[in-house]
């Protein structure tokens, strides 16, 4: 019983880094630009279907697949902010306005990227290299599957080294700048909108770090891991506290410790409905987040 | 706009035919062409067995997911050998599961749906 | 017009309901990721009354939209007063629960000797009412569509009327509203369950236009699509969100040529109109332009 309760943990917490990735992404984007960006995971689909081409074609190893994945993601990442992010900016409209008609053009790209995808790539499944392919291991009761570990490991490097950048850089300096006050760090000589677009790319490169790591554990490649990728982000950073890094690590962990526990109790039909329940419930009662929770900071509703 | 509902009313009810409970096995074989498949239907009523022999069967596709996203024409499907089959050649537009849609007028009405996945020939 | 167009057609009307209800909460303030929900209600509300338990099928459409709107106000209870994407995900996360629960709900009764109901993930099939009626195409066509321009006739009025001013109010600046002394929750909530049971007459309808449906139907992907017309169409004027449904399904139709490209093509035009036209196409201004000239060519 206590070993199946650890097991859990252990199989959340290593599904849980995955969704922290992918939040992490989501995060820096919602975070900085103050607007969801609904073709996240179409970005990062088009970047594994990039190594999955590439991987048909040529079978490279996993370090020049990971590159292609990351290149693929960042590069439409870039188009998307291109066509949906910039041209709204804060001159003509107000700031509702202009998220909104961002998050609008990127659903209208969330389309086109899915189709792009599956015209280039029709097949319904495709198999994608292990990214570990040797025998797994056993601490005492627990199994513990090693390309999961590998995963936590480059959520843990992902974070510290976002955490890095944000608070020992200059451009990190920036980017605080222009979160804080976008109109003063404008005037104070900040390229804001090309901060915007570093930032953007930025995000799509981890979205794209996330999206190898999680199609090589899996060891396959679905039409479905556009929507899923934006759906799990999306959850994971509300969950976590709308716009917050260190929340989006809390918000992905935490959904995937919901999903292996509710898996394991009742089975996986529940599994997404409890995830859902505990997201509802929490945005009804507390919808700060589980790190404004943790860090005893006041509600915000918006 | 009165006078326009009576009239659709009146349409509605002049209807050609009775609708009766009908049963369809519809078996998709791939084609040389991708996406292309021949699909044959054996129909019959759905109480008594009786294969439905001179059918106008319409046979349209739709993916399940995001009604009314694909673009597939419904084609007639043409009889076929023995009575009551009937034979169609459908072209999708993806991989996946298909919920056809059995659209047979005269001499008896019925909609059936049968959901099938296509799957690419490994 | 033949049998295809005609279906078009009715399709086209089918998610005009659905976008009108994500409509009414946008310009309540609210966006919502959900409508389809009650959109899923509605069609196995509607299906169990005339399917299982024989009613007609203005009985069973009327009963779904009491559901529909029921559902919608327990929804919108809680989460009204969030706003943005919180207010997004929560319905997001309430529609997807309704959506498994469909998957889970299997509920038959023998009609005829053969098992009619929701059968979970397999569906609910055999949603006859219309066939067995004599229903044809162009009459169901003639039927959703006079509901419609029923709808939208009512949408007209209420605009024009002070609680159309009201729900604009709230949906601009909910703290000038209730400064004013609305009771934004209210208003908010009541127009959450009329864009319930909106959805939930176009889901009765769309179930019986079907004869089939299943829970994969009522998607997220619906959702997002039904609040992405009203956003592209323009929240001026109810005519609005109809509009955004003509251009996706009047796209996919009329260019034949782009066949497996529609998406494509799409997703680029609307990105492409959004730099042009991010309000939408008819939005406030362009709609009180064009309400200004009528006005004052009629005034000469």
């Amino acid at each position: 019983m206590l070993a199946d309760l650890a097991q859990n943990t252990l199989d959340g917490l290593m599904l849980g880094s995955a969704y922290a990735l992918l939040a992490l992404g989501f995060t820096l984007i919602f975070g900085v630009l103050r607007r969801a960006n609904l073709a996240y995971g179409p970005a990062i689909m088009l970047g594994a279907y990039c190594a999955t081409w590439v991987n048909l074609s040529f079978r490279p190893g996993l370090f020049v697949l990971a590159l292609v994945t990351i290149a693929g993601a960042t590069l439409a990442g870039a188009y998307v902010e291109r066509l949906c992010f910039a041209p709204h900016g804060r001159r003509t409209l107000s700031r509702d306005a202009a998220a909104i008609a961002s998050m609008v053009g990127s659903f209208a790209l969330w389309m086109q990227l899915e189709e792009l995808a599956t015209l280039w790539l029709p097949k319904h499944l495709y198999g994608f290299p292990p990214l570990y392919d040797g025998p797994q291991f056993a601490v005492g009761p627990l199994l513990v599957r090693v390309e999961y570990v590998a995963i936590l490991v480059c959520a843990a490097a992902a974070s510290y080294g976002l955490h890095c950048l944000l608070r020992r850089t200059r451009f990190g300096l920036a980017v605080r700048a222009v979160v804080d006050e976008p109109e003063a760090a404008s005037l104070a000589g900040i390229d804001v909108p090309r901060v915007f677009l570093l930032v953007f790319a930025l995000a799509s490169a981890l979205g794209g770090l996330a999206g190898y790591l999680i199609v090589a554990a899996h060891e396959q490649v679905t039409p479905m891991l556009g929507m899923w990728s934006t759906l799990k982000g999306m959850i994971a950073m509300m969950l976590g506290g709308l716009g917050s890094l260190p929340g989006a690590v809390i918000g992905g962990l935490a959904l995937g410790l919901i999903e292996s526990y509710s898996q394991s109790l009742f089975g996986p039909q529940y599994r997404d409905l409890i995830a859902y329940l505990v997201l509802f419930a929490l945005l009804a009662a507390r919808p700060a987040g589980l790190w404004a929770i943790l860090a005893r900071k006041p509600a915000r509703a918006a | 706009m009165i006078r326009f509902l009576a009239a659709a009313a009146l349409v509605a009810l002049v209807a050609p035919a009775a609708a009766q409970r009908l049963a369809a096995d519809v078996d998709c074989k791939p084609t040389n062409h991708d996406l292309v498949y021949d699909c044959r239907i054996a129909l019959r009523e759905a109480k008594s067995g009786t294969p439905v022999s001179g059918a106008d069967v319409s046979v349209g596709a739709d993916m399940p997911s995001m009604p009314m996203a694909h673009n597939v024409k419904p084609v007639k499907a043409k009889p076929g050998a023995a009575p009551g089959e009937y034979e169609a050649r459908i072209e999708l537009e993806m991989f996946g599961e298909w919920a056809l849609r059995l659209d047979v007028r005269g001499p008896v009405r019925d909609v059936i749906v049968k959901k099938l996945g296509f799957r690419e020939a490994r | 017009m033949d049998e295809y167009a005609l279906g078009v057609l009715i399709n086209m009307g089918l998610f005009s309901f659905l976008a009108l209800s994500a409509y009414l909460l946008l310009i309540a303030g609210e966006m919502s990721f959900g409508q389809q929900a009650f959109f899923g209600v509605g069609a196995y509300a509607a299906g169990i009354g005339t399917a299982m338990w024989g009613l007609p099928l203005p009985v069973a459409a009327l009963g779904a939209m009491v559901l529909g709107a029921t559902a919608a106000w327990l929804v919108g209870l809680p989460t009204l007063r969030l706003r943005g994407l919180y207010f997004a995900m929560a319905t997001l996360a309430a529609a997807e629960m309704f959506r498994i629960a469909f998957e889970l709900v299997r509920w038959q009764r023998d009609v005829d000797g053969e098992p009619v109901g929701p059968d979970g993930t397999q569906g609910f099939r055999g949603i006859r009412w219309v066939l067995e009626q004599g229903i044809e195409q162009a009459g169901y066509a003639a039927i959703v569509f006079a509901l419609l321009a029923i709808v939208l006739a009512a949408l007209f009025v209420a605009e024009r009327s002070r609680l159309g001013a009201t729900i604009r109010m709230v949906g601009e600046d909910a703290e000038l509203a209730a400064v004013l002394g609305v009771n934004v929750q209210r208003v908010k909530l009541g127009v959450a369950a009329v864009a319930g049971a909106l959805a939930a007459l176009g889901g009765a309808l769309y179930a019986h236009h079907n004869t089939y449906i299943e829970p994969r139907n009522f998607d997220i992907m619906l959702g997002v699509h039904s609040l992405a017309y009203g956003l592209i169409g323009g929240l001026g004027t109810a005519l609005g969100p109809l509009a955004g449904v003509a251009i996706d399904i009047g796209l996919l139709e009329s260019t034949r040529a782009f066949q497996g490209y529609r998406m494509i093509v799409f997703g680029g035009l609307v990105a492409a109109l959004l730099i042009v036209r991010p309000r939408g196409l008819l939005d406030e201004t362009v709609v009180n332009r064009i309400a200004g000239r009528l006005r004052h060519r009629r005034a000469r």
